[in-house]
Parts: C-alpha cells; structure tokens; sequence
C-alpha cells in the first residue's frame, strides 16, 4: 500500500475516530461537571442573565478601549490568521470536493490564485505569531508543548499544502500524501491540546457572562 | 485586489536593443564551437530541438537569427522532411515530418551537407545491379555477353 | 511470417516493404528524439539494424484481453510501426502466428533453442498461480511454467502492459486467480514495464527498438518504466492545466465548464499522480488523449489503479476502498462510533471529575451526600 493510499484510506479513518472520540470525551466531560452552587440572590431574572451571557460571546471578542492599545497588535494578527485558514480550508476548491465528499454537501469555492495568496499571507502570520511568543518574556514563560506543538502541526499542514499545490519538493503525490497525513495528525492531537479552544471559547464564554450577570456585572 | 489571471501577460518582443533570449543565446553559442568544429576537423554535429525547453517564441527568434541560405532540399521518404541551409554556411535546420505532415522530429545539423542526403553506397551498388538488370532485360531478348560483370 | 525471410537483414526486408534507407534513418532518428537519447543515435540505430539479422522475440500471452497487443498491432495507417515485424523476428505469437497446436509449441521451442540467451521475451497479460497455475494453461503448460521457462533463455524481458508490469486487472482485488505481475515471478533477468492500460503503440515499439539496437536497457524509474516516456506525469504536460491553476473545473459531464474544456479534476482526473506519455505522444497518432476528449485520466499505467477508489472520485476526496461506498454514509457511522465511545468515557470522566469537586467542597465528611 502506498503512502497516499494509507493517509486518505485507513489513516484518514483512524484520524477522523479519534477525532470524534475526543472531543466527543472532553466536551461530555466538561459539561457533566457541577457548577459551584450559588448562595448569593441572583440580580437578574433566569433570562435575563442567560441573554447576558450571550452578549458576552460578543463583547468579549473584541477588547476594551482601555486595552487595546496593549493587546491590539495580537489580536489583529489573530484574528487575521484565523480568517486566513477558515478561507484556505473551506474555499479551495480540493478542499471542498475532499469536505463535500465526507459530508454530502458542496458550495462554491475562490480562484486557486486567490486561495494561494491568502495562504501565503496567513503563513507570514503564522511566522509572526511564533516570533513573538518566542521574544516576549511574558509568553516565553507561560508557553508550554501545547502551545508549541499546535502552532507546528498547523503550520505543517499549510506548508505541506502549499508545496503540493505548487508541485515543489518531490513527486505530486508524495507531496499529497504528507500533506494528508499532517492533517490526520492534526486531527488525532486536536482533542488533546489548545486547538480544542475551537469547541470551548464560545460555551465558555457564554457560562462566565451568564454567572457574571447573574451577580449584577456587564460584561 | 485584481487576481493573478486578470494581469495581462505583456511577452517582450524581438525589439529588444542588441539582446537575445536566454535560450537562443545558447543555442548560437553551442553552434559556434559546432561550426569551428568543423571547419578545423571536418566534426559533424547534431542539436535535437526538442530537447530543448524552447518558447514558440524563443524558436522564431533562433530561426530569425539563423536566416535563410542559398540550398533547400525536400526529402520524400515516409513524409515529407525540409533540409534548409540557414544564413550561416554548414548548420542546417532539418524537418521531419510523416506521411500525415505531423513534426516527428527537428534538429539543427552543423555538417557540409546533412547525412541523410548523402546516397548509401550500398544503395549505390544496389541501384548499379537494377539498372544493369533493366538495360539487358530491354535487349530484346539478345545474349548477354558481360556474365563476368553480373554479381 | 514466410520462413525464407530469416535470412534477410533488416535493410534487405525494409527495402521489400518499399521504406528506403533514408525513411529508415528519418525514423530511427524521430524515435531517439521522442526517447530524449542523443541525436547520434538516430542515423547510429538505422545503421546498426540495417545490416543486422533480425534479433529474435518471442511475444508471450498470458492472463490478459489482448488489448495490449492490439495496441502494438494497430498503429495508425501504414507508418514505421507496422515495418517493426521486419526489424524484428518474431518467431512466436499466438494472436498472428498461422501455425496451431503442436506446430505452434515446437516452433516456441525452436525459437527458445535456436537463440538461447539472446531472443527478447516480450509478455502481456498478468501470471496466474492459484489453483496450481490452471487458471491460464496453453498445450498442457500454465502460465508460471511457461514464463520461468523462457525467461531462462531471454537477454531481457520487455513487459507490455499494466497487467504484466504490475498485476493490473486480475491482480485487483479479491484477486480470484491469486495472479502476479511478471516481475514478482522472474528475477535476474533484466525487465523493462511499459505499463499502461493499454500502452501507447510508439512508446511500445520506441522502447522496443531502443533496446533491439543498442542492447541496453533504458533508464527506468523506481517501477522498472523506462523514463523517456514515464518521466513526467499527465498533469505536468497536460494543456489544460491553466484551468487547474485558475480553478476552473468542470463540475459535471457536458456542462458548460466541461464545453469550455476546463480542467477535470472533480471528475475523478487522476492525472497529478499518473506518470505516462498520453498529453505529449497521445493516441492515434497523435489524435487525443482522454483528457482532451473529456473524460479524466485514470491512471492506468499507475501499480493497483483499480482499487485506488472510483475513476470519478476527485484525488483530494478519501480512499476508502470499493468505489460507490458513499463516503457521508460512512463518516457518520465514524462519527456515530467515535462520539458513543467518546460520551461513555466522558460520564466516566465526569463522575470522577465530580468526585473530585465533591471531596474538595466536602474534605471531612465520610458519606457523600449526592454525587
């Protein structure tokens, strides 16, 4: 069995179990916890205080005034990136031949010119991210192997996908075939570190609005 | 933002001041050393233009920079091939074409006259026994008196 | 093929089928340009053929449909490919020899003495060994039998055909013939595959004549091809790939970006990951190809094209083996299986997770009060 066959054939199907299995375990695991019973009297009725911890998935995906200043620069070139992968994955059109076909659906996608563009703006990003976790004394501190092994397996899966589209560094369907198994890599260690974030920040934000309300506090 | 493919590709054209295209410069440079080549030992050679990653363009320059000589010969076997002389004394632009007139092959020979021109003596010897059947065949049925002649 | 010709040189036969020397040397030198060899080579392989007997080849048939030497056979119109007979001796082959039956073995066996260590074995069709070799037996002899016997004799073996070169059809699964490609049953002989489903006619008779005249094996890549004409994929040379780069593909057949001749990728192409000649040489004499008649590639000269998934899967889509297994079935039976298990091991995860939170709210109680 060749390389390409095993990563889209049994790879991709162990890849996409393990996926499921995770995040399926983490998420269940999370949401049967108990929330610290409240003794205060809650200062909002039961829908106003869930609609408030709605609002905070809005408001706290953009900074404060009083902040931006400080953290403006990271989270401009976050969410940048982020746009930049969301359009690579699900706008080229190999990508949605490949999701359309696991899922039965299909929509239309951008120009490949476009495409590589955007990848290649997003690469720089991605570049720019690491430099700056790596000399901002702050974040060299706090960052741990998460951190650093999920910024590579994404940047692997980009530049593997960059090189195949541009048909460099080898035969096609060699380049094909690891750019495929980075992404089952990714999606076997994607339960298990930071990228679970994708699943996470929006219930989290929503129950810490809700409880924040509760207790009388904007958000 | 215009996309890649809505920028017009402008090709530059042979009015460039004195410069030729990288690959026609050298090809004239490989034919230098052919030609001297020859004048000095009598070294033929040969340069397949299909193995050369050659531009349309890039072959109306070669042929423009080649010129036209004084001597073109068609040759009528399996297809029609053109043997011209260029400009430059000694290097030919051959083309092989078959019966269908599909280019099966296109080379640039730097020799006095192409190979494939010259008559094969054997073919030569073969043609002097034809011919030598023909002429005493036409004699009218008299005896032929040059056994010692006939292979 | 008249006996009294074996005597004749090539030149001498040549010149029968009213082809002179310079038609000859005009052919040889088109087909050392289309194998990228030095132009010398050309008027050098005429000239060494000219005077030369004919080498011997013996053409063996095994597990195929024929349609490997139909494509040998049916070049385009009277050209050079048809006079390769008379640069060659064929001395057997069963699909245009007019001998039968014991006639026809002991002129094999003949061809096999007579020119032990220097006749060409050409083979297509793939080797059947299940069942003792029965599956494919001719006077008495299986397939097996037959090719390790003439492989003995042979100064190489030329293998025409993806079935021969690497399995093709009868290998694909289930395999019900247990059959294998020549080179799994062969060894230490130098072999040549000139894989495709069928071959190109001209890279065939190419191959062939590049090795009848110089003796040499051509240089081949990692699956024994030789590289003048399986260097470079499909995609590398096919004309519509500055649709591929624009992406503009066609969606379905017949629609209008398949009538603007748009790129065949969601289509199933498998052109990126097929090495051939088919977008430069084609077919026919030069005619088409496949892609250019808008139907993608299907990577017929490739090892095991047939259980690479469905010709019309796009190759960014899964592999997940027999064709017409609907993938978003087969998703959510993953997903149905991962997210049961993943639930199960996450009330595990929960209940000590609450245990946990209950024993830090509750560090000296004995009893737990709910849980």
């Amino acid at each position: 069995m060749d390389l390409l066959h095993f990563a889209r054939g049994i790879g991709l199907k162990v890849a996409l179990s393990i996926f499921f299995l995770g995040v399926t375990w983490r998420i269940v695991s999370f949401a049967l916890l108990r929330i610290r019973r409240e003794y205060s009297k809650p200062r909002e009725s039961v829908s106003k205080y869930l609609i408030g911890g709605l609002i905070a998935v809005g408001s706290r995906s953009w900074p404060h005034r009083e902040f931006i200043a400080r953290t403006g620069a990271g989270e401009a070139l976050g969410y940048s990136y982020h746009l930049g992968l969301f359009a690579v994955v699900l706008l080229f059109t190999p990508h949605i031949l490949f999701l359309g076909s696991l899922l039965g659906v299909s929509w239309p996608g951008l120009p490949s010119s476009a495409i590589t563009i955007v990848s290649v703006i997003t690469l720089t990003l991605f570049l720019a991210v690491l430099f700056r976790r790596v000399t901002n004394r702050v974040m060299r501190l706090l960052s741990n192997f998460d951190d650093y092994f999920s910024w590579f397996i994404t940047m692997l899966v980009m530049v593997t996908g960059l090189a195949a589209t541009a048909h460099i560094g080898g035969p096609y369907e060699t380049l094909l075939a690891v750019h495929i198994l980075s992404v089952d890599i990714l999606l076997i260690w994607f339960p298990f570190g930071k990228l679970m974030h994708a699943f996470y920040i929006f219930p989290s934000r929503a129950i810490n609005g809700a409880l924040l309300s509760r207790k009388g506090a904007t958000s | 933002m215009s996309r890649l493919s809505e920028i017009a590709v402008r090709v530059e054209g042979p009015t460039r001041v004195g410069g030729l295209g990288g690959g026609v410069q050298a090809v004239l440079s490989e034919l230098v050393g052919m030609l001297e080549a020859l004048a000095s030992h009598g070294q033929c050679a040969t340069i397949d233009l299909r193995s050369l990653p050659m531009s349309p363009h890039d072959r109306i320059e070669l042929q423009s920079a080649l010129g036209d000589g004084e001597v073109q010969a068609n040759l009528t076997a399996d297809g029609v091939s053109t043997l011209r002389e260029t400009a430059l004394c000694g290097v030919w632009w051959v083309e092989h074409r078959d019966h269908e007139g599909k280019l099966i092959a296109e080379l640039i020979e730097v020799s006095t006259i192409p190979a494939i021109l010259a008559a094969s003596l054997i073919d030569v010897a073969a043609s002097a026994r034809t011919l030598r059947e023909r002429l005493s065949v036409g004699r009218n049925g008299s005896e032929r008196t040059d056994h010692a002649t006939r292979n | 093929m008249p006996p009294a010709t074996d005597d004749l040189a090539v030149g001498e036969m040549l010149r029968r089928h009213g082809v002179s020397r310079r038609g000859f040397i005009k052919y040889c030198t088109s087909v050392a340009s289309a194998m990228a060899l030095p132009p010398w080579m050309g008027p050098a392989m005429a000239q060494q053929l000219h005077g030369a007997l004919r080498p011997s080849v013996i053409y063996l048939s095994f597990q195929e449909c024929t349609g490997c030497f139909e494509s040998f056979t049916r070049s385009f119109a009277p050209t050079m490919e048809n006079l390769i007979f008379n640069v060659i001796s064929l001395d057997y082959d069963d699909t245009l020899m007019a001998a039968a039956g014991d006639a026809a073995e002991s002129a094999l066996a003949k061809a096999m003495h007579d020119n032990f260590g220097k006749y060409v074995l050409i083979i297509d069709g793939s080797v059947p060994t299940g069942a003792g070799g029965g599956y494919c037996t001719a006077g008495g002899k299986s397939a097996v039998d037959t090719l390790r016997e003439a492989a003995k004799g042979s100064a190489a073996i030329i293998c025409v055909g993806t079935c021969s070169s690497f399995g093709g059809i009868p290998f694909a699964d289930p395999n019900p013939t247990d059959a294998w490609p020549v080179s799994a049953i062969v060894s230490g002989k130098p072999i040549i595959n000139v894989s495709g489903c069928p071959p190109i006619p001209e890279v065939i008779t190419g191959t062939m004549l590049q090795f009848v005249t110089t003796g040499k094996v051509p240089d081949l890549d990692e699956h024994l091809r030789p590289k003048a004409f399986f260097g470079t994929t499909i995609h590398d040379r096919c004309y519509r790939r500055p649709f591929y780069d624009q992406g503009k593909f066609a969606k379905t057949f017949d629609d209008e970006g398949a009538r603007n001749g748009w790129c065949l990728y969601e289509l199933g192409c498998k052109g990126p990951t097929t090495y051939n000649a088919c977008a430069t040489t084609k077919w026919n004499g030069g005619t088409s190809f496949p892609i250019e008649s808008g139907h993608g590639c299907i990577g017929c000269s490739e090892p095991g094209f047939w259980d690479k998934g469905s010709l019309y899967a796009p190759l960014s889509a899964p592999d997940w083996g027999k064709a017409g297994e609907s993938s978003p079935r087969q998703v959510m039976e993953i997903a149905a299986a991962g997210i049961g298990a993943g639930a199960v091991l996450g009330v595990v995860s929960a209940g000590s997770g609450r245990l946990r939170q209950y024993r830090s709210e509750h560090p000296l109680d004995t009893e737990p009060e709910d849980i």
